[in-house]
């Protein structure tokens, strides 16, 4: 498979697209690692099936990112999902934060999924196959999960105020680093000039906070005034990062030559 | 009023009082007629205990199997493997689900039997409080421990509890995948580096014991047992099942060239059957205690989460009132 | 009934010949019955329950309980105590005791010329 990378001629176009790319692999990869660790531990049965679902999903798209960046060097996804260093990885540091309650990760799917959907939207329109059918294809399996966490958001915070003070904590916690999904570098004025990327910096962000305001609201939280924390899509990521590549990758460093 | 606090019928005791002599010899009748009996019908208390504990520990069993395979799920090394086995660990918690809901129609509400198990003091099979210490542990739990697993409950399926029967044919349907998928990475180890094949080799040597602990002593001719088969709540006898096992999945381990870590295991070609060295049943029997080796640290980590999870449960059900 | 022994649910005080031929079926308020549809040309089949606190949780929970293998356009849930069945003790009303074959319309040759005429053949693509 050639992948979407080798029809795109100028070099520079062809990197930032690439790291476009990388980003959602490296984003799907980790928040799906994350959910895929609540398997066995979820508030209820049902939900905990479901949960691992969503992350199940998240890995498959992780892979199928991966295959159209992997051609470009001849990288397999597990090459790519495994073998980089940390700071090679491009996702938000929202992501790769331990679960913690399971109000976080819920308040973190919500805030994280309108991202999602408007990324594969943009991808959808970016003009390059065969990345933009597989984005509006993958588009169908993320509305479920966003109907998840609204779901889930909605009765976390309706039954007592003390419950509604736990997500709202939780909410401020994220914030800034939820800002961070949208980090831009120098790759987005690149894939905007090409006429790739159809959305400046600034729509983002309003179509992101205009998708999430009314699921908050709607569930008398408050909207945080925090600044973004930014970094993730540079490179910058933590020791919970760390700690979770190590766990990634510990058996594969066990037999380095094996196949498994 | 929030669902936990409903008002469930309480567990009989031990020794359930006698049923109408007459009832009773219809309802023996008829499942000697080969009838299932279905949720809601008239049951003999004794009945009704018996099949609630067998449903209940195998149900306990599922949530408690999660465990030992679900450490491998953020090591898993590779993505297909990951989505894979983390599909996989999702099911037994999907069988846990199914099998609540079937114990609940025998009388006993789903909280009060995880609660019971979470605070040890409910039973799940043995395997589950071994360690799975490395990668090759989870080849050998799907194929073997799930492989033994399908013994019982294929057979069960023709037992006479009909929502039971019902929920064993998707559990059965759904395990044969997963065996598939545990030979996928067994053949992966056993055909790999010889550092892979010694970690399988290891793995089955760990395992053997408890995998052939899992269908329990060899039956005594006792009035329980003879009570629980011609209830059909228990359709073969532990032997057959265990002997069952060991036809179907020795030829497994020959065949990859790996060692049956029992040396006394003989196939008796007269008497169509395996002779093995007797293991020590006082280890099952300290472990069906929740003495087992990860016992405590399981169902401790279960509390933590319960714990932690208690006023998530707590506002979902104040909704569910609303 | 022996002192110390509760009924069954679904169970009545009466004698068998005299149960009750229906009942609301006995399950917990949280429980809810799916129903899930293959696909637009089939019905609605009963898969399982899920345990959910209200309608919408239930049918969230049972899209991934219910359909990872299995093909789905559609869902229902309903709670399981309000489902109304027939008991175990009137299956026997269901059983035939006459010759029904007056249904099935007419003899099996006539049945088999009716098969093979042209207005069968005609009407076959109403059967896609």
């Amino acid at each position: 498979m050639a992948g979407a990378l080798a029809a795109i001629a100028d070099p520079a176009v062809r990197g930032a697209f690439r790291e476009w790319l990388l980003r959602t692999a490296d984003d799907e990869l980790v928040i799906g690692h994350r959910h895929s660790e609540w398997t066995g531990f979820g508030p209820d049965i049902e939900s905990d099936v479901a949960m691992s679902s969503i992350a199940q999903e998240e890995i498959g798209h992780a892979r199928v990112f991966y295959e159209q960046i992997g051609p470009d060097d001849g990288s397999t996804p597990d090459q790519l999902a495994f073998g980089r260093s940390p700071r090679e990885y491009r996702h938000a540091a929202l992501l790769e934060h331990e679960n913690g309650g399971w109000e976080f990760s819920i308040v973190r799917l919500a805030l994280y999924e309108p991202f999602e959907a408007g990324r594969l939207r943009l991808l959808g329109a970016s003009g390059h196959e065969p990345v933009a059918g597989l984005a509006r294809t993958l588009a169908r399996e993320e509305r479920y999960h966003g109907l998840f966490a609204e779901t889930w958001l909605a009765r976390l915070t309706k039954a007592a105020v003390e419950d509604r003070g736990r997500v709202q904590r939780a909410l401020d916690e994220a914030w800034p680093d939820a800002l961070g999904l949208l980090e831009t570098t120098p790759a987005d004025d690149l894939l905007r000039a090409a006429g790739v990327l159809g959305e400046t910096p600034a729509a983002a962000r309003a179509a992101w906070e205009d998708a999430v305001r009314p699921i908050l609201t709607g569930c008398g939280l408050a909207i945080p005034r925090a600044a973004a924390r930014e970094g993730g899509r540079r490179g910058a990521h933590g020791p919970e990062f760390e700690q979770m590549l190590m766990q990634m990758t510990e058996v594969r460093r066990s037999d380095p030559e094996a196949q498994w | 009023m929030p669902a936990s606090s409903m008002p469930v019928p309480p567990m009989p005791e031990a020794q359930p009082a006698e049923d109408d002599p007459e009832r009773l010899a219809r309802f023996t009748d008829r499942i000697a007629a080969g009838d299932q009996i279905d949720a809601g019908e008239w049951m003999p208390e004794n009945y009704r205990f018996e099949a609630l504990r067998l449903i209940n520990m195998h149900a306990n069993s599922e949530i408690m199997g999660a465990l030992p395979e679900r450490e491998w799920i953020p090591r898993a090394p590779t993505l297909a493997r990951k989505m894979a086995l983390t599909a996989k660990v999702q099911d037994e918690v999907g069988h846990g689900m199914l099998l609540y809901r079937v114990a609940e129609t025998l009388g006993r509400s789903r909280d009060e039997m995880v609660t019971e198990l979470i605070e040890g003091r409910g039973r799940f099979h043995n395997v589950f409080h071994y360690p799975a210490e490395t990668w090759a542990d989870v080849a050998i739990i799907q194929v073997f421990v799930d492989g033994a697993a399908m013994q019982t409950q294929g057979a069960l399926r023709s037992c006479s509890y009909a929502p039971y029967s019902r929920v064993l044919k998707r559990i059965c349907y759904e395990e044969d995948f997963h065996i598939q998928l545990g030979l996928d990475v067994w053949r992966a180890l056993a055909e790999g580096t010889p550092q892979q094949r010694a970690m399988l080799q290891d793995a089955l040597r760990r395992w053997w014991t408890p995998i052939i602990h899992f269908f329990g002593m060899p039956d005594k001719v006792s009035p329980h047992t003879e009570k629980m088969l011609a209830w059909r709540l228990k359709v073969k006898s532990n032997e057959e099942l265990r002997q069952q096992f060991l036809r179907r999945f020795v030829p497994i381990i020959l065949e990859y060239g790996l060692d049956v870590p029992d040396t006394g295991l003989r196939w008796i070609e007269a008497e169509q059957r395996y002779v093995y060295t007797e293991p020590d049943w006082e280890e099952l029997k300290r472990v069906g205690r929740n003495g087992g080796p990860k016992s405590a640290e399981r169902l401790a980590l279960r509390q933590k989460f319960q714990r932690q999870h208690a006023w998530v449960r707590e506002a979902i059900s104040h909704g569910a009132a609303a | 009934m022996a002192a110390g022994v509760r009924p069954a649910p679904g169970d009545t005080p009466r004698s068998e010949a005299g149960d009750r031929w229906q009942r609301a079926l006995d399950a917990p308020r949280d429980v809810w019955a799916v129903f899930l549809q293959a696909r637009r040309r089939d019905p609605h089949i009963y898969v399982g329950d899920v345990h959910a606190p209200d309608a919408e949780m239930a049918l969230v929970l049972a899209k991934e309980g219910y359909t990872r293998r299995d093909p789905c356009v559609n869902l229902w849930v309903v709670r399981a105590d309000q489902i109304h069945a027939t008991t175990a003790g009137a299956e026997e009303m269901f059983e035939p005791a006459t010759d029904k074959s007056y249904r099935f319309g007419g003899s099996y040759r006539q049945q088999q010329k009716v098969y093979r005429s042209a207005w069968r053949l005609s009407h076959r693509e109403e059967d896609q």
